[in-house]
């Protein structure tokens, strides 16, 4: 019996070793170990032993089972690594990898929502108005008077019921007012409409993106902290702001913004990108005479407002030469964001 | 405007460089715009007269010239211009001059013959942008004098003054700032000074007919001038600010107006019929202005006429029959003041406007009118002779502006953010010619933009510079308003559709006629005053731009678009405006690959799935209840109405092949718009919702059912059974066949996957059994099905 296992053991082992594939591999597993394997009727002739062999026998038979078995597995991981590495290892892996159709936000898109969360980070929340416009929110109230050169057939769309289309996102600072009591800290991005002629650097209608800010003890210096953290944000820490004298009929202080950056690619030339100012007491008293009463007292609240294009400043950060690439859709161009 | 700045050096000390110069009128509120530099400052370029002109010996381009540069002995010059005679004075260059651009001057052959310097063209000096040959100098030019001489250098500066600040449309008025901000005196020349005071006496041949328009006139003769060309000084002085010079006369209205800001008119007192009426044009009065054109006048604009005729369209232009000529012996110097208001009208209206109109519709200084007429007659007297009367005649009265404004300190610091002290503030304002009166300040007729508190800080802001106010970081907490949560949902769904691989469009939101026929939409909204049939309507639809976007990719060889643009759109009556988001897609269902080289064309039902997916990725309350109900469009073969529960939310569908091929596509194209205002109201949820702990068993069922019975009343009979543990209805296969062959061709195979899960068990074989054979027998009693086992 000894002899018998010991020799089974051998004959096992080397089948095993000798197996190619796995196929042969269970053939050998059947052979030794399936139900009527050799170890297994030897397993079976145990009850037959005598009694004082049954120990020895046993513990000889464990040993050889517990060989045969993990040569076994060590052989059936070695064939299958051998199979695996066989099946990827051929893999041209040069080939393209699989794509579903790509998609991209807009540029501009990119920008404004760029905007909109550096002005978040200020506290700024955001606020609307619709672009059909009274005259009376784009310029009445925003102290334009009635014969002044933007308001005229030439240079503002107008609707047949005598309405236009806003030139600016001015008329959310007022609406806004109307609506609500100081204080307000808001931004209003939207379109808006010039009659221009289209060519590479202009279109009848553009993005904007306004801000208005009013409390009590609302300061120049809170504008210029205002304007000078918004650029730094948007354009890194080497970013030069230029606050020069301007004039708007809505705010008084007003100032033009000129910006450079490297970001902007324009060497050491100044970039005029943005209006601002103090809100011109004349449009508080517009809006208290509107509301009907004295919420925007020019003696208890101040503010500031500010408004810039988005479009021009898209074309610089991301080198587009014509304005007409972003209203044109082509996916030539819309891929490259 | 233009600005010399060698005639502001004698109006005030200007800064050392002109970049100084611009810096501070930057920041100050002038814009700079241009500098240009005009002039020869070129050492070492002469007068040269040519005396000898011969064939160079190897050169058949070139000549060989004598010149007299001056010093008595002839120089030889190579020349290959072909412009000269003999006897014209011409620049010389002499050895060691630099020309413009780093073009230095020697000595030496040229081609075998010595030449000792170059004769120049304009271009070559720096003062011509054309090189026509040599520029040939004034016969009177001395040879050996400088060409700077006769060439002086000049710097202009093209400025941008803000319409609120007329005082600074001049010399003078652009000196008194600078002088200002840079605390110097401003120097007036002595004509002006003496001109501060004149004579006047009341008119009696002027009527003022229209005072409300022309409150102020001022007339003064002058016989016996004799009209010519202008001296050298006022010639050049007119043409560096950009003015052509005519004759003297004329030239002296122009270099007064340029001097103090002060437009005025000299009239050919022989042309004239009677005295002067300042009234309004008659309806239908026609007039012939200087600049040969006939304008059609309306009521409403001021003229100045004499008995028989309108002379001049008051503040704009003067006419062509009663200006001054070579002829002329004996003049009438016109200057007023005109309300601006009206001036800018009829400049509008008439779509005329003048160095003159520019002044005047901005406003000019009323207590500078008689002034400037005595600075005229002045120059005139001085230029072209003649006896002036001895006072000027007036008549009405100009307007006072000299108004006491409040201003605090406390205030002007507390806006400003600043720390100016009462004496700097003092300086400030006095400096602009500001007295202080009381609490407050009596502002200068020059300065009508200074009428309240806040336009004296605005100027104590001007001068202290933005560098004075300390940038200030500090914050007020605000909560999300509606506008906010629109735009995080809009930008929620711009991701999701860019993940699902379309491109966002930003399109034009003014369409054209054109353009809406691709996507006809009644209700729509158009512009009184369009620039261009391409732009006429407020797009009532995202679609009709979408489409043109189709068009233009095909066009262009893109085939495979997934397009989609978030924006407003346009409707009349309510809600006239509103947010949506329209989508297209045409091409291939994925991109071609070496996998799939050729893949199928996307068509309706990836569409819906892009839809369905979107929306209910944005986890709406009720998106569950989405559903695509039939509808019809005249642009769409196949169209259906999205609906959130009952609520219509957009329309998607199909275009009518023909349609597509208008936009050359053969291909299907697919469209979709929602109404994103509709969705924001809806509010977002996503609770949790126990993990299945015990599995699901899936049970397939395969019918023949009549091809006009949809899924979806298939799967709603199924969802609707009551069926406690079916937990899911997947279609997996869908097969007809019009032959008739494999299936009777008036019925469709279906095969649906159900699932059937407890939360409280494994499920037997058994009661799963049970409930699918309930279902099958609930389909067969509800529909024509058959079952294929």
């Amino acid at each position: 019996m000894d002899q018998q296992l010991e020799h089974s053991r051998t004959e096992a082992l080397a089948a095993i070793a000798a197996a190619g594939d796995e196929a042969g591999l269970e053939a050998v597993r059947v052979k030794y170990l399936g139900r009527s394997g050799t170890i297994s009727l030897a397993s079976e002739g145990m009850k037959s032993l005598p009694k004082e062999d049954k120990p020895r026998i046993g513990k000889l038979l464990n040993e050889v089972r517990t060989a045969v078995t993990s040569a076994l597995d060590e052989r059936k991981a070695a064939l299958e690594a051998e199979r695996d590495s066989k099946a990827l290892g051929s893999v041209d892996i040069s080939l393209p990898g699989s794509v579903l159709p790509a998609g991209s936000i807009h540029p501009i898109t990119q920008l404004l929502d760029r905007a909109i969360q550096i002005f978040r980070q200020m506290g700024f929340a955001l606020a609307d108005g619709p672009d059909i416009e009274t005259e009376w929110h784009c310029f009445d109230a925003l102290n334009t008077p009635a014969d002044h050169p933007a308001r005229n057939e030439q240079d503002t769309f107008y609707l047949p019921d005598g309405r236009l289309l806003r030139t600016q996102t001015s008329t959310v600072q007022i609406r806004t007012m109307e609506q609500t009591p100081p204080p307000v800290r808001i931004i209003a991005p939207g379109g808006v409409y010039r009659r221009d002629e289209v060519d590479a650097t202009h279109l009848a209608q553009f993005t904007q993106i306004e801000g208005l800010y009013v409390d009590k003890g609302v300061t120049l210096g809170d504008l210029k902290g205002t304007i000078e953290f918004f650029f730094r944000e948007l354009l890194g820490n080497d970013v030069q702001v230029r606050m020069r004298p301007h004039f708007f009929p809505f705010t008084e202080p007003s100032f033009e913004i000129d910006i450079k950056a490297a970001a902007l690619g324009r060497g050491d030339r100044w970039l005029e990108l943005a209006g601002c100012g103090m809100v011109d007491p004349a449009v508080f008293e517009e809006i208290n005479c509107k509301r009907g009463d004295r919420a925007y007292d020019p003696g208890e609240y101040t503010g500031f407002a500010f408004g810039f294009g988005l479009d021009r400043l898209a074309m610089i950060l991301s080198g587009v030469p014509d304005i007409r690439h972003f209203t044109e859709s082509d996916v030539r161009f819309l891929s490259q964001y | 405007m233009k600005v010399s700045l060698n005639w502001l050096k004698e109006l005030v000390e200007l800064p050392a460089d002109t970049a100084a110069l611009c810096d501070l009128l930057t920041k100050a509120g002038v814009e700079v715009e241009g500098v240009e530099e005009r002039g020869v400052a070129i050492d070492k370029v002469v007068v040269a007269q040519i005396l000898e002109s011969t064939q160079h010996p190897n050169a058949d381009r070139l000549s060989v010239c004598q010149v007299d540069d001056g010093s008595g002995q002839p120089r030889q010059i190579v020349c290959g211009a072909k412009n000269y005679k003999v006897g014209d004075k011409v620049p010389l260059a002499l050895p060691g001059a630099a020309l413009p651009g780093d073009f230095k001057i020697k000595a030496g052959k040229l081609r075998g013959v010595l030449s000792e310097g170059m004769m120049c063209s304009g271009k070559e000096l720096g003062i011509a942008d054309d090189a026509d040959g040599l520029l040939i100098l004034p016969p009177a030019a001395n040879p050996g004098t400088l060409v700077g001489e006769l060439f002086p250098a000049d710097t202009i500066l093209d400025l941008e003054v803000t319409p609120n600040r007329p005082d600074l449309l001049s010399h003078v008025g652009m000196a008194r700032e600078i002088a200002t901000l840079v605390n110097k005196p401003l120097t007036l020349p002595a004509g002006v000074i003496a001109a501060a005071t004149s004579a006047t006496a009341p008119a009696t041949d002027i009527t003022l007919e229209a005072p409300a328009a022309g409150p102020f006139y001022t007339a003064r003769r002058v016989r016996g001038v004799k009209v010519g060309p202008s001296p050298e000084w006022l010639r050049s002085k007119l043409e560096a600010a950009g003015l052509r010079a005519i004759n003297n006369i004329v030239d002296v209205t122009n270099y007064v107006m340029l001097e103090l800001g002060q437009p005025l008119h000299a009239f050919d007192l022989a042309k004239l019929d009677g005295g002067i009426r300042v009234r309004t044009a008659q309806e239908g009065e026609t007039f012939l202005a200087l600049d040969g054109k006939s304008y059609p006048l309306a009521a409403n604009h001021l003229v100045i006429a004499d008995a028989s005729r309108a002379l001049a369209i008051a503040g704009i232009m003067g006419g062509e029959e009663s200006g001054v000529t070579e002829a002329t012996t004996d003049i009438l110097l016109e200057s007023a003041y005109f309300t601006p208001s009206g001036i800018r009208r009829a400049s509008r209206e008439l779509g005329l406007s003048s160095d003159s109109s520019y002044r005047f519709e901005r406003g000019v200084d009323p207590e500078g009118v008689l002034r400037a007429s005595a600075r005229a007659i002045g120059l005139i007297l001085e230029v072209a002779g003649g006896t002036a009367e001895p006072a000027t005649s007036v008549a009405g009265n100009a307007p006072t502006f000299g108004q006491t404004v409040p201003f605090s300190l406390d205030r002007c610091n507390a806006i400003l953010g600043s720390s100016v002290s009462q004496a700097q503030a003092d300086q400030i304002l006095s400096g602009f010619g500001l007295e202080k009166s009381g609490d407050g300040w009596k502002v200068p007729s020059f300065r009508q933009d200074l009428t309240r508190e806040i336009d004296l800080i605005e100027e104590i802001a001007r001068v202290i510079g933005i560098e004075a106010v300390p940038a200030r970081e500090q914050a007020r907490f605000s909560g999300l308003s509606e506008a906010d949560r629109r735009h995080d949902q809009a930008m929620r769904v711009r991701m999701l559709l860019a993940a699902r691989g379309y491109r966002e469009a930003r399109t034009l939101t003014l369409i054209s006629e054109r353009g809406l026929a691709l996507f006809p939409v009644e209700e729509i909204l158009r512009v009184r005053n369009p620039l261009s049939e391409d732009q006429v309507i407020l797009r009532p639809s995202l679609l009709p731009g979408l489409l043109q976007a189709v068009a233009h990719n095909v066009r262009g060889g893109t085939r495979d678009l997934r397009l989609f643009e978030l924006g407003r759109v346009f409707r009349a009556g309510s809600r006239e405006e509103r947010t949506a988001v329209g989508l297209v897609l045409s091409g291939a269902a994925v991109p071609a690959s070496w996998r799939d080289p050729k893949p199928r064309q996307a068509d309706f039902f990836d569409l819906k799935g892009d839809l369905v997916s979107v929306l209910q990725s944005l986890k709406l309350v009720g998106a569950e209840g989405l559903t695509f109900e039939p509808a019809s469009h005249p642009a769409l073969a196949l169209a259906v109405e999205i609906r959130l529960g009952s609520k219509p939310i957009g329309l998607a569908g199909q275009l009518f092949p023909a349609r597509a091929r208008d936009l050359d596509t053969t291909a299907p194209v697919l469209v979709a718009e929602i109404d994103l205002d509709l969705l924001a109201s809806v509010p977002a949820r996503s609770r949790f919702q126990e993990l299945p702990k015990f599995p699901a068993v899936t049970r397939d069922i395969a019918m023949l059912a009549p091809l006009g019975v949809p899924h979806g009343t298939i799967e709603k009979v199924l969802l609707s059974s009551g069926e406690a543990l079916l937990t899911k209805v997947e279609l997996f296969d869908v097969f007809t066949d019009p032959t008739g062959e494999k299936i009777p061709s008036d019925k469709k195979s279906v095969a649906y996957a159900l699932t059937y899960r407890s939360g409280e068990r494994t499920l037997t074989t058994e009661e799963v059994a049970e409930a699918h054979t309930r279902l099958k027998e609930r389909l067969k009693a509800e529909l024509e099905v058959s079952f294929r086992e």
